[in-house]
């Protein structure tokens, strides 16, 4: 039976006093069979009809499953670091490698995942040493209004038409930065500082409607065509679709941004034969493609196929994918703080 | 009230108890972080915080913003309470309903209307272009402005129902008394209303000060970043950089302005009680 719980901090001694005490009893073996994951709380009904129910019948093993964000994550597994809860877990990137850092996670052993190979190369090792297995990803372009302006290039946000019709991520969001760095690409500026692009958006801070914080905000402002531009992620694209508005997902010359989510293998985990079976059945094709008909997720495995119309909004395709161009995880942990004190003292002032 | 004090004490004691492990204990554990720094404790967070021009914009701002709500809601409050008084039982408990009304709403909706009402397309754009004060769509929405009507709508009530509870229970004959002496309109409210209704002024003012310091949701969604203030860089400070040190002394600040402005508002009504 699948749970969603929030586990009260116990000690040690009252754990290894509840060890002590289910040893040789059957409910030891009953929680043995018990798998702990932590995951983003988005489209979980979706997800537990899709992924953990069957997972569930097919281990006959108990999930656990506790959602929240990312920075809920990360403290709750490094508050547990030496009594480990969570046995697997799914994140960002740069979450991920931050994880890695703290001495939270392990490497995964990929010859343990048969479906493994069946991913796309981007999605087999973004992290290096195998410290995450990419199990989906997204585009980042410019969604627009196709009958008042044309977007060929990152630079046209900030041309004459869109003055005080644009929308920008917040650098806070997992957009913004990658949108900046492509505002930075277009300029002919590649450093990993973003010093550019903050500047050129803080020089243009009048003409931007609202930095956003949430996709569903900038359907919102398209909605009262209080905008008629926003850089945004491919996952939000369906609520775009069923407006009744000429709208258009930008290729823009310098090619298209984006994120990855991958899966984590906790430090310790104390059921890492089950963890390892989530993750394998969590990537197989057929679960992959339940996820992405549900336009849940983007498949990382290329052996899905899916309709015309379920890939119009997906990042979906080899290649669309190899075109994405990413920003790799270490340099958005390194210089994340760095730009939200630029960001802060030029844009938010 | 009670015959034997430890009767009363054991009654409060639960009470006590709650709050102290709840609120007390992870509030004071919290703020402590505060004044932590390499070097054990001090206040080089709180001086670092400051030290920051972005800081100060936002600090000031948060201050001017919170300072104009709960004064043009006074003056908006004094004038309603007045009006609520003044009417019969029966229509004073209506117009006290009608006051109350908005705060069965959620603030995420009240202040999800305003984006439609201040919007490019809103009835107040619309508005101004019908009758020709603007030949195009004039922009409120994410600026300071629509910060301050959001903010004031969402705890104007507060201040009414706190002058309105006041008023209630000045003498009757006290506003007659000082019109039969010859006093003017102004010089009643200031010598009279005033210092009577001081304490539903102290309580409405200290709630739609802390109020607009803390509402985290009115900022964010009709400010948004371009309006930053210090309740969502408190929540940046969280969120995205994982930096409690930074948001205790943010929230160590918003404390102390709470407190400050009390402090304050219970001078000005005392003042002007004591001449």
């Amino acid at each position: 039976m699948q749970r969603t719980v929030q586990l009260p901090s116990l000690s040690v001694t009252a754990l290894s006093l509840c060890s002590l005490i289910a040893l040789g009893s059957s409910a030891a073996q009953a929680a043995d069979e018990k798998l702990v994951i932590s995951v983003y709380g988005f489209a979980q009904d979706a997800f537990s009809e899709i992924v953990y129910k069957p997972f569930e019948e097919q281990c006959q093993c108990e999930l656990v499953v506790e959602t929240g964000n990312s920075v809920e994550r990360l403290a709750k597994l490094e508050a547990r670091k030496d009594d480990p809860e969570i046995d697997m877990a799914v994140m960002s990137t740069h979450d991920a490698l931050s994880a890695n850092r703290k001495g939270v996670t392990q490497a995964i052993d990929v010859s343990r995942l048969s479906n493994f190979d069946k991913l796309y190369d981007i999605a087999k090792d973004p992290l290096g040493d195998h410290l995450g297995i990419g199990y989906t990803f997204y585009a980042t372009s410019i969604v627009y209004r196709s009958d008042k302006v044309s977007i060929d290039s990152w630079q046209d946000l900030f041309k004459d038409e869109l003055k005080g019709r644009v929308a920008f991520p917040n650098v806070t969001t997992n957009q913004g930065p990658p949108a900046l760095y492509m505002l930075g690409k277009a300029m002919g500026d590649d450093d990993a500082s973003l010093e550019a692009p903050i500047k050129q958006v803080a020089e243009h801070r009048d003409d931007i409607v609202t930095f956003y914080e949430r996709s569903s905000q900038v359907a919102q402002l398209m909605q009262q065509e209080e905008i008629l531009a926003a850089p945004v992620g491919r996952f939000a694209w369906g609520a775009y679709t069923k407006m009744d508005m000429p709208l258009a997902w930008a290729t823009p010359t310098e090619g298209q941004t984006g994120g990855m989510n991958v899966m984590v293998l906790t430090k310790g985990a104390k059921h890492e034969d089950l963890a390892y079976q989530f993750m394998d059945f969590w990537l197989s094709t057929g679960i992959q493609t339940q996820l992405a008909e549900a336009l849940v997720d983007s498949p990382a495995n290329a052996e899905v196929i899916v309709s015309d119309e379920v890939a119009g909004n997906l990042t979906y395709g080899a290649e669309t994918v190899s075109s994405l161009k990413l920003m790799a995880p270490d340099v958005i942990l390194d210089n994340r703080d760095q730009w939200l004190e630029s960001w802060n003292d030029k844009v938010a002032q | 009230m009670f015959e034997n004090k430890f009767v009363g004490m054991a009654l409060v004691l639960p009470g006590v108890l709650f709050a102290a492990l709840v609120f007390l204990l992870p509030v004071g554990y919290l703020l402590a972080e505060g004044f932590q720094s390499a070097d054990g404790w001090s206040f080089s967070p709180y001086i670092e915080f400051f030290s920051s021009e972005r800081n100060r914009t936002v600090f000031l701002r948060t201050l001017k913003l919170g300072a104009m709500v709960t004064v043009v809601s006074t003056i908006i409050g004094y004038a309603a309470a007045w009006s609520i008084v003044s009417l019969k039982p029966t229509s004073r408990g209506r117009l006290i309903g009608l006051v109350i009304l908005p705060l069965m709403i959620s603030p995420v909706a009240r202040t999800y209307a305003w984006i439609v009402i201040l919007g490019r397309t809103g009835i107040v754009n619309q508005a101004l272009m019908t009758i020709g004060l603007s030949d195009e769509p004039i922009r409120f929405l994410f600026t300071e402005t629509a910060v301050f009507i959001g903010l004031l709508q969402l705890f104007l009530p507060l201040m009414i129902l706190s002058l309105s509870s006041a008023m209630e229970n000045m003498p009757a004959d006290a506003v007659a008394a000082a019109r039969v002496l010859g006093a003017n309109p102004l010089q009643v409210f200031w010598k009279v209303i005033l210092p009577l209704t001081r304490e539903g002024l102290v309580i409405g003012g200290t709630l739609v000060f802390t109020g607009s310091l803390t509402a985290f949701i009115t900022p964010a969604i009709l400010g948004g970043s371009k309006v930053l203030m210090l309740e969502t860089l408190l929540y940046q400070r969280v969120t995205v950089a994982n930096d409690i040190a930074s948001a205790s002394v943010i929230a160590m600040i918003l404390i102390v302005m709470s407190f400050c402005a009390n402090q304050l508002l219970k001078r000005v009504a005392t003042a002007r009680g004591a001449k």
